[in-house]
């Protein structure tokens, strides 16, 4: 008998469809892929809908209303593995900034009849909602660690992602520090680690699209900022971005304020 | 008993959105309806934050079309600096701009509308989806593949990332092209011209077998509106704006990107979170109008490219005498001819030496407080303004996004469908999948249009002839 293909369910909540999208980016996987397991829920290819339960619910979005919640509940039952990609899942996304902000201002603003629009106040993280087994980081992620975690659940072991921070990418790649030879303020030293220190590769310093990695010392950061002559509301915004809510982002965003 | 049909969410089609249909007493169809139900925030939250970080932040509004914010964020911020950007500059961002339409087109053709034409409307809804196409014809698909991959892989030399790269910037971009990149990229070229030549070849046949389907795929005059060189050309960066109506007649011409807010006004529904942008001279709802492949190709001159012009006039003559092409399900053509355009040009500009030159960023302060940044991304014309203080602090942002522009059309479009399979009681998988398929032919992004925070939850709504509400349904 053959054995039964792994089924795969992909949701999306608040995003831009970015991380959903970097699973069709691996096209010399996709063929591969699309043999070796059952793509059973992704709307961006497919109408189709096969019922759960499924062995690998990924998660990409940010929960933004009462129905999500609801929504991200009936899909954790379904799902014998749950993982958020990205920082819209991971962290509330972008979109969280609306978190500093009055939601109902926004809706008049952009909507003639605002009692119509149902929404939370804030962008929350999917993980404070319901357990999640594994979350995947970036905006957006990287597919190769995407296709890792995949391969780790599938195959029941560990997903080798790692931990440090962005700085260590720079030191892999030879790239010459842009804080201690530019003066120019940068996340890396509290970012982890996965695009491959990208921002710091066009001289200018990393903005932390991964969020926080294990144990950062955003207040070191800080301190070291001001001394690069950075006011409070440049080290305010630099972290409040697209990791803006994940926890030591945000107190450090909010000592700022 | 009247009632409504809800097809939610529409699959296929980049983001969430909602349709329902409205009929009468004997199953008549009245109306229907797009609903656009996510709502993300971006104009609002992005107010005091740094013109600098704008490019970065508009970007993750959409991670098909990523590339086309960043692009015309960096044209805003280059507007509020007050500077000509490097000419080398100007021809990467064009390059980049190409790769964009390379990859989205080919998304839209291959793996989101080739499958309901080559397996079918009615076969079976599991199958008909990428895998279905990769299960049946194998050759095609992985072409199709490797010809979005392409435009991808620019983005990536370019950007060193596919989505949401940081390589644009007011000024410029931040890093100079190289030989072996340049080299790498035009060894690409024959394979994708020839992939782009058998998608149009398909199409064509796809067009003779659903010669009966095809006059109700939105088959209306509207505006059309879109950039055009300073020569009439089709342009994709800057340009002008130019508007023709239904009828071929070019009604408006050369409008200052600037002065975009006098020509459009956008409106609002208690039942979509999209709004309706509408050509202002005409007002509300008449000034309808589309933009995307199908205004952009109608309403140009001629394609500064040989093989896609051959096929622009090709396309043209559909139109008849002095008459614009004015049914939507045309919007697959024309993208392909765009996809083929794209291809020649991308060539173009990797073959001009100029693109090698090191210096590809100008720098200054602000000098201005407010600019606009205009392009044509892959669904049509978008416009990023920005009002800053001294500091570059954002004091207001507006966004006008293709798919939005294309709001009034689709539900229009959307009706004619309805109106023509939906008899009766009898819904069968393959009207709901015609319906979705004709929102397809604009090929909508949902995550873009609806860059303004969260999701409405699913709501139906039942009104009589004189747009009374009779009932309504949340859930
Ligand atoms: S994390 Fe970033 S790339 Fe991923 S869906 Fe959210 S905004 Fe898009
Ligand atoms: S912001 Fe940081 S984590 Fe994101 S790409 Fe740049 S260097 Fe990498």
């Amino acid at each position: 008998m053959v054995p039964k293909k792994p089924k795969i369910a992909v949701f999306k909540f608040a995003s831009c469809d970015g991380c959903q999208l970097s699973l069709l980016d691996a096209e010399d996987e996709l063929l591969l892929v699309a043999g070796a397991v059952e793509i059973a829920n992704f709307l961006e290819a497919s109408r189709r809908v096969v019922k759960g339960p499924y062995d690998i619910g990924l998660v990409e979005g940010s929960i933004t209303t009462p129905h999500d919640v609801e929504r991200v509940r009936e899909i954790r039952k379904e799902c014998r593995v749950l993982i958020t990609i990205g920082a819209c899942a991971t962290a509330g996304g972008i979109q969280a900034l609306r978190n500093w902000k009055d939601v109902k201002e926004f809706t008049r603003i952009v909507y003639a009849s605002p009692e119509y629009i149902s929404t939370l106040d804030r962008s929350m993280p999917v993980g404070s909602y319901v357990h999640v087994d594994f979350e995947l980081r970036g905006c957006p992620i990287n597919k190769y660690q995407l296709l890792e975690v995949l391969n780790a659940f599938l195959n029941n072991r560990k997903p080798t992602i790692p931990t440090y921070s962005v700085c260590m990418e720079c030191k892999l790649k030879g790239t010459v520090c842009v804080m201690v030879a530019g003066g120019t303020p940068c996340l890396g030293p509290a970012t982890q680690a996965g695009c491959g220190a990208l921002c710091p590769s066009y001289a200018r310093g990393c903005y932390g699209c991964f969020g926080p990695m294990e144990n950062p010392n955003t207040s070191a950061l800080s301190r070291h900022f001001t001394e690069l002559g950075e006011s409070n509301l440049d080290i305010m915004l630099a972290f409040r971005g697209f990791n803006a809510y994940a926890e030591a982002f945000r107190k450090e965003s909010d000592a700022h304020e | 008993m009247s009632k409504t049909v809800t097809i939610a969410p529409v699959t296929r089609i980049e983001g969430h959105a909602k349709i329902t249909i409205h009929l009468d007493d004997k199953g008549t169809v009245t109306d229907a309806r797009f609903h656009v139900n996510e709502f993300r925030g971006f104009e609002k939250f992005c107010e005091g934050r740094l013109m600098w970080e704008m490019a970065g932040i508009t970007s993750r509004i959409c991670g098909i079309c990523p590339t086309s914010h960043l692009i015309t964020s960096a044209k805003a911020g280059d507007d509020i600096l007050a500077v000509a950007i490097p000419p080398t500059a100007e021809k990467l961002r064009r390059l980049i701009t190409l790769a964009q339409w390379i990859q989205s087109h080919a998304l839209s053709f291959f793996h989101l509308s080739s499958p309901d034409f080559l397996l079918g409307f009615d076969s079976d809804p599991a199958t008909r989806n990428i895998f279905g196409l990769i299960a049946k014809d194998k050759e095609f698909a992985r072409r199709g593949i490797r010809l979005r991959k392409f435009g991808q892989e620019i983005i990536e030399v370019l950007g060193s990332r596919r989505i949401h790269t940081p390589w644009a910037v007011a000024g410029g971009v931040r890093e100079p092209f190289e030989v072996s990149k340049r080299d790498y990229l035009l060894a690409w070229i024959p394979e994708a011209r020839e992939t782009a030549l058998l998608a149009l070849k398909t199409l064509k046949s796809i067009h003779e077998n659903f010669s009966t389907d095809i006059p109700n795929y939105g088959n209306f005059r509207s505006l059309f509106v879109g950039l055009v060189a300073p020569d009439g050309a089709l342009e994709y960066y800057d340009g002008t704006i130019r508007i023709m109506d239904g009828g071929g007649n070019i009604i408006a011409d050369k409008i200052d990107p600037h002065s975009y807010s006098d020509q459009f006004g956008e409106a609002t529904e208690d039942w979509s979170y999209l709004k309706f942008p509408y050509y202002k001279p005409l007002g509300y709802p008449q000034g309808m109008y589309r933009v995307g492949p199908l205004a952009r190709v109608n309403i140009c001159d001629y394609i500064d490219t040989p093989l896609a012009e051959e096929e622009r006039q090709i396309f043209k003559a559909m139109a008849g005498q002095a008459e614009a092409v004015n049914n939507s399900f045309y919007y697959h053509y024309a993208r392909l001819i765009e996809l083929l355009f794209a291809v020649e040009k991308a060539e173009a500009l990797l073959n001009d030496p100029e693109i090698l030159n090191p210096h590809v960023r100008s720098k200054a302060m602000i000098n201005r407080l407010m600019g606009i940044g205009v392009s044509e991304a892959p669904r049509g014309t978008l416009f990023h303004q920005y009002w800053v203080d001294e500091n570059g602090v954002l004091q207001k942002v507006n966004l006008i996004i293709a798919t939005a522009q294309n709001n009034l059309a689709m539900n229009r479009t959307v009706r004619q469908l309805a109106m023509r399979y939906i008899d009766g009681n009898k819904i069968t998988d393959g009207i709901l999948n015609r319906i979705e398929a004709g929102i397809r032919c604009f090929d909508p992004c949902l995550s873009c249009s609806t860059h303004a925070a969260g999701q409405m939850p699913l709501h139906v709504q039942l009104f009589d002839a004189d747009h009374r509400l009779l009932d309504e349904i949340r859930r």
